[in-house]
């Protein structure tokens, strides 16, 4: 019964596509079918302008965006892609790039997009893959600890400028401070509430990496032997599970508001939630650079990224949409409406908040400086699920050598069945 | 051929076929398609179809091995490390450890090529096990308390119920908050209760309770439906005999046990199939709650499914693993079937 009800229904949906379909009057301009994924109200409406100005800019295409929601952004654009069903413009969050170049999904952007254009831009948000541009990003985000001064004053902590970030000494001894001095429970707030891979890798790798560890041998990008679980990994690891044993940060925050509320002195997030900390810290509110666990700085780079897919009928409607999404004007526009870091000098400095005195430049000095891109490799949803697994898993206890050897397995064996990624389907 | 006899041929077909093409179309072909797949290599993101690969997907899910070691020093013995062996030792390449145990001044490993999945199959299976008969006593214990003939009955009837109606993305987030070890209600409640004596419970950050308070809050969640059910049931037993009952002198208990149970008999069979099938599918509240962690401690077979099929994009390997778990599942219930005609051919 249930299936009868299944195919009317299918078929009802088939003969009112159909309908629409034969309503669209075709007229002189190209249509442009473009993909992004639901970020948020602020950034639906401004892309949703962005999108008309290049309308009206021009008489040769129209773009036509379609939101789908954030979610499931990923499976429906595999599915568009099983399906051969692909738009010719489309948002790729940047750590996908690499698989959806490799598979043959996306076209280079050399020829649409001008090179002069992509010089501009901040490194970590050109997404490439096999020595190829197939994406670019309008905007970053960056990540930073955010403290109150106060707090930071009464511990007679120092601090740290881009310059001269916290080393790990420093920044283990402040927390064992503030632990001590009772007035907090858990001091440090790492989101690690969010379970999901895409936080876990975004946040906790780059610290890997400046511990001198990778997820992956980036020379080679074919195994993470030694990268993840070498010395220096399980450095990291061994300090990251120290911090729960000890008390110093919370498995589970129980919501969001850990820093807002006090309960937490410092937390490690991203730019997005500057505004939130701004209303309620007030002046008191400091922006950090992430400590130097020894080999500098490293914050995750790179956002979510314009790319042309391959069935793409009209590449240049395409490449000329981006390129005019990257122009100054538009970036700092999307930057005003959104909190996003602009990717380019001038658009920051026409920006409202990003400009060499603008209360929000630090994350564009963060990103500029120690933004590093997540490897471009095709096996990234497997290095992502592996890290993320074996970081949970050390939170909670687990042997760190074993969980580290686990994930390394898990990558090497997701790679080697790939034969390496040798056959690139990039066109 | 008479027209008669060929009406009788067809007819049945005609109105069965738009059932049965759509149970083809989206359950035997969709199947059929999964088996396939466990022998290849698909992935959902890939240039190159899926080349066949034999058995090499259901090697990978269920190969189990041993590991017996000598200590490598005596006194208090030291053995060396599992994860060594098995990443160098051409015999257990690929073997991860599962479980061990002493033997003697020898250590037993049990290795397993995936033992996050065997793991997370015996996880599903303690989580029925747990979560069939809270759920259902509770179910009878409700259905009992709003067929009593209790003032207000409708509206707890409505209230038991209002759970099952709720999403449960947000009753599982509304329980995570609940289940805080700092702040969350339960913990507070036990607190005030004991005055102090119980401490604070991590309840999903702490193996030990992460499954038992998923247990709680899917009895809790789910226990209205069968509820309804077994009300239904209830209701369909004959007053006459409880009044006949009481005539005779019988205790209220005497009455449930002699009348109630008795008549729920095959509502109660159903009902436990029911919840069964739905326990082993378990998958949104360890999702939402826990991301089956602590350390794999709510990791279901559902959820391995995803995160492999899905998440990494191992289609192949995802398949397998839904293909191997019906497997087991048609065997579960082959056997139960088998032991309930058996239990009818003694009757008779």
């Amino acid at each position: 019964m249930r299936a009868q009800y299944h195919t009317v229904a299918l078929l009802l949906c088939s003969g009112l596509l159909a309908a629409c379909h034969a309503a669209f009057v075709p007229n002189d301009r190209a249509d442009l079918i473009l993909w992004k994924n639901q970020a948020g109200l602020d950034e639906e409406a401004e892309t949703t302008s962005l999108i008309n100005r290049f309308n009206a800019s021009q008489a040769k295409w129209r773009v036509v965006a379609q939101s789908l929601p954030q979610g499931g952004y990923d499976q429906s654009v595999v599915a568009a892609s099983l399906a051969g069903r692909m738009p010719c413009v489309l948002a790729v969050d940047s750590p996908m790039v690499a698989s959806y170049a490799w598979a043959g999904h996306l076209r280079p952007l050399d020829g649409y997009v001008p090179a002069r254009t992509l010089a501009r831009v901040s490194p970590a948000t050109i997404g490439a893959f096999a020595g190829k541009v197939y994406a670019v990003g309008q905007f970053d985000a960056a990540l930073a600890l955010y403290a109150r001064r106060s707090v930071l004053a009464r511990m007679h902590a120092r601090i740290p400028t881009l310059d001269r970030p916290w080393t790990q000494a420093e920044f283990q001894a402040l927390l064992e401070r503030l632990k001590a001095s009772g007035g907090y429970r858990y001091p440090l707030d790492l989101e690690t509430r969010d379970d999901k891979a895409s936080w876990w890798t975004y946040a906790f790798s780059p610290m890997l990496e400046s511990f001198g560890g990778d997820v992956i041998d980036r020379r080679t990008m074919t195994s993470a032997e030694g990268a993840l679980n070498g010395a220096a990994a399980q450095r990291f690891g061994a300090w990251f599970q120290g911090l729960f044993a000890k008390g110093l940060a919370d498995r589970q925050e129980p919501d969001d508001n850990a820093f807002v509320d006090g309960r937490a002195a410092i937390v490690y997030t991203g730019d997005w939630w500057a505004d939130a900390y701004r209303t309620s810290a007030g002046n008191d509110l400091l922006i950090l650079p992430p400590p130097d666990f020894g080999t500098g700085v490293v914050i995750g780079g790179g956002s979510w990224q314009w790319a042309i897919s391959t069935s793409c009928a009209h590449p240049d409607g395409a490449g000329a949409f981006i390129t005019f999404m990257l122009q100054d004007r538009q970036i700092a526009d999307m930057s005003d409406a959104t909190g996003d870091v602009p990717v380019t000098e001038g658009a920051a400095a026409a920006s409202r908040d990003f400009g060499p005195h603008g209360k929000s430049r630090i994350f564009y000095d963060l990103m500029r400086r120690f933004a590093r891109p997540r490897p471009a490799t095709p096996a990234f949803p497997a290095i992502a699920t592996a890290f993320t697994t074996a970081m949970r898993d050390i939170m909670d206890g687990k042997d760190v050598h074993d969980a580290l050897d686990d994930a390394t397995d898990d990558i090497d064996g997701t790679i080697a069945d790939h034969h390496g990624y040798a056959t690139a389907g990039g066109r | 051929m008479s027209a008669p006899a060929d009406r009788r041929g067809w007819t049945p077909l005609w109105f069965g076929a738009p059932a049965v093409l759509g149970l083809g179309l989206f359950v035997v072909l969709p199947f059929v398609m999964a088996l396939i797949l466990t022998f290849t290599d698909q992935r959902l993101v890939s240039p190159a179809p899926g080349a066949f690969v034999g058995l090499r997907n259901y090697d990978r899910l269920l190969s189990v091995s041993a590991l017996v070691q000598n200590p490598v020093r005596d006194g208090v013995p030291v053995y060396a490390r599992v994860r060594s062996v098995t990443r160098t030792k051409r015999a257990y390449l690929g073997y991860r450890p599962l479980a061990g145990f002493g033997l003697g001044r020898r250590r037993v490993t049990i290795l397993a090529k995936d033992p996050a999945f065997l793991k997370a199959l015996g996880n599903t299976f303690a989580f029925a096990v747990m979560v069939v008969p809270l759920q259902c006593g509770v179910a009878l214990g409700l259905a009992l308390l709003v067929n009593a003939g209790l003032r207000g009955q409708t509206v707890f009837r409505a209230v038991y119920f209002s759970p099952v109606v709720m999403s449960m993305v947000i009753v599982s987030v509304v329980w995570a908050f609940l289940f805080d070890r700092d702040l969350g209600l339960i913990n507070q409640a036990l607190g005030a209760l004991s005055c102090g004596l119980i401490k604070p419970i991590d309840w999903l950050g702490n193996p030990s309770t992460a499954m038992p308070a998923i247990v709680i809050m899917s009895a809790w969640q789910g226990a209205g439906f069968q509820m309804l059910i077994l009300l239904a049931g209830l209701q369909g037993i004959s007053r006459e005999l409880y009044d006949a009952a009481r005539i005779d002198g019988a205790s209220p208990w005497q009455c449930f046990w002699h009348i109630t149970v008795p008549g729920l008999r095959h509502t109660i069979g159903f009902v436990l199939v029911v919840t069964t099938i739905a326990a082993l599918g378990l998958f949104t509240q360890v999702d939402v709650m826990t991301g089956g962690g602590p350390r794999g401690a709510t990791a279901t077979v559902m959820f391995e499914a995803v995160q492999h099929g899905v998440r990494e994009g191992n289609i192949a390997y995802g398949a397998t693993i839904s293909v191997v778990y019906f497997a087991l599942i048609t065997i579960l219930i082959l056997i139960q079937q088998l032991m309930q005609r058996r239990r009818v051919g003694e009757a008779a």
